[in-house]
């Protein structure tokens, strides 16, 4: 290893921290945009799958699988650059991120939702006919109160992911901390402190929200719906 | 909608450039394959530290897993590459601290799987071992990684999948995989929907043969139980 001329400079952090805060304040909105999104996404998918029609089986089945299993960099520059382009289209960049972020964790949604739900006791929905509950009604009063437990957890899960997700939509160009942290290292030429600082305050997050799906998993598993 | 005198979809284009998309999906694939070989052994180790007695080594492992599990690929790259490579000025070329990324942060993951693999095997099968005389040593070859190994090919299959997804951020760092190819065929042609569908439909056929690899896998290693 030849010697540095690097000059560390950790100065720039005192001096820019406001504008990292500031991306991390749109990373975190445009991942909360995709998680609603996703959630809509994953509860349609999810009672998609679990219809009677096959028709519709398979359609939510095939839509969930398509965006497993396309990567959300590569759906980012479909939606970004390709599909608006095409049909003329326009979408703002956050626009473009939140919906790449929601279609692949709609995805993912679909099956913890799918599960959560088959989780329930089939004795609990029988019940709740035989006391004379509409459909609508034993899944809104019954069901989804129930499920809800065992899909908190994992949704979490699924809500890191997004937020690790989230980084990358600096790629089209929304500004979000990364996007700060190349533009200012490009002024300031400090970009190891910058990255550095963007990489813990994203450790520190993504930790601090799993230590609270393990404090989650703890109170809500001992409530646990069973047979 | 566009009116064009030609055709709305043109994917001449996209065939006449098909052998650098290949060679885009090759690289992609070289690299998330190396990559989750790396992950294997180095997760391997580390949950080996996880479980180990001696408590320092417990903590390392336990550090390096939170840590790579923590951190998103994008940041990483960035910070390796442009941020520790620029730091204490060593020429690392794309593909290395690529790969090396990618590996490590796999690594983090994997090593959490294989230490829930190793921990679900009934501990009367290592007792067991111990009475037959066998080593520890042995038992943990002979007995416990073979069983590990079946309960743990279906986590290993997805994270294989999530490495080959990921491999398209190692496009920003100018490594020449797919999306690196698509994003500048796509810009030299002016064809962004037809270059992105094409890598998109081709990550899919991707993870749709990982997918069904590790479910021949599952059924052919998985026909008995793997606990008790």
């Amino acid at each position: 290893m030849r010697n540095s001329n690097y000059k560390f400079d950790w100065n720039v952090i005192e001096k820019y921290w406001p504008e990292i805060l500031k991306g991390l304040i749109i990373t975190i909105q445009i991942s909360l945009v995709g998680m609603v999104f996703s959630i809509l996404l994953g509860i349609c998918l999810a009672n998609g799958k679990l219809s009677t029609n096959l028709l519709i089986v398979r359609i939510s089945t095939s839509i969930t699988e398509l965006f497993k299993s396309i990567p959300l960099f590569v759906l980012l520059f479909w939606i970004y650059y390709g599909f608006s382009l095409k049909f003329n289209f326009a979408l703002t960049e956050f626009q473009a991120g939140a919906l790449a972020l929601g279609l692949t964790g709609g995805a993912y949604m679909a099956e913890v939702f799918r599960a959560g739900l088959l989780a329930v006791p089939i004795g609990q929905l029988e019940a709740a006919y035989a006391i004379g509950l509409s459909k609508m009604q034993s899944s809104i009063l019954i069901i989804y109160p129930q499920a809800i437990r065992i899909i908190i957890p994992p949704m979490v899960n699924i809500y890191i992911g997004l937020l690790k997700g989230a980084t990358i939509v600096s790629v089209i160009g929304v500004s979000d901390m990364i996007y700060v942290a190349r533009y200012v290292s490009l002024e300031t030429f400090a970009p190891f402190e910058l990255y550095s600082l963007a990489g813990i305050i994203f450790i520190s997050l993504t930790l601090s929200i799993s230590g609270f799906v393990y404090f989650l998993e703890r109170k809500l598993g001992r409530s646990k719906v069973d047979g | 909608m566009t009116d064009n005198s030609k055709s709305f979809f043109e994917f001449e284009a996209v065939i006449s450039s098909w052998e650098i998309l290949l060679k885009g999906f090759a690289v992609a694939m070289f690299a998330a394959t190396l990559a989750t070989a790396l992950a294997i052994i180095l997760g391997l180790v580390v949950a080996l530290m996880r479980l180990s007695t001696v408590a320092i080594y417990r903590w390392i492992a336990f550090a390096f897993t939170q840590f790579f599990r923590g951190v998103p690929l994008y940041v990483l790259l960035v910070w390796v590459y442009f941020g520790l490579a620029i730091a204490v000025n060593i020429n690392l070329s794309a593909i290395l601290a690529g790969v090396a990324s990618l590996a490590l942060l796999n690594a983090g993951y994997l090593s959490e799987t294989f230490r829930s693999g190793i921990l679900a095997i009934d501990s009367g099968q290592i007792e067991a071992g111990l009475a037959l005389g066998m080593s520890k040593q042995d038992v943990f070859k002979e007995i416990v990684l073979p069983q590990a190994f079946r309960i743990i090919i279906p986590p290993m299959g997805n994270q294989y999948v999530d490495a080959i997804k990921d491999s398209a951020i190692l496009s920003i760092i100018g490594v020449p995989e797919l999306m690196r190819e698509s994003q500048q065929l796509a810009n030299l042609n002016y064809q962004p929907f037809e270059f992105y569908t094409c890598a998109g439909l081709l990550y899919l056929i991707a993870v749709a043969l990982v997918s069904r690899g590790t479910n021949r896998l599952e059924k052919r290693f998985c026909t008995q139980g793997a606990q008790n």
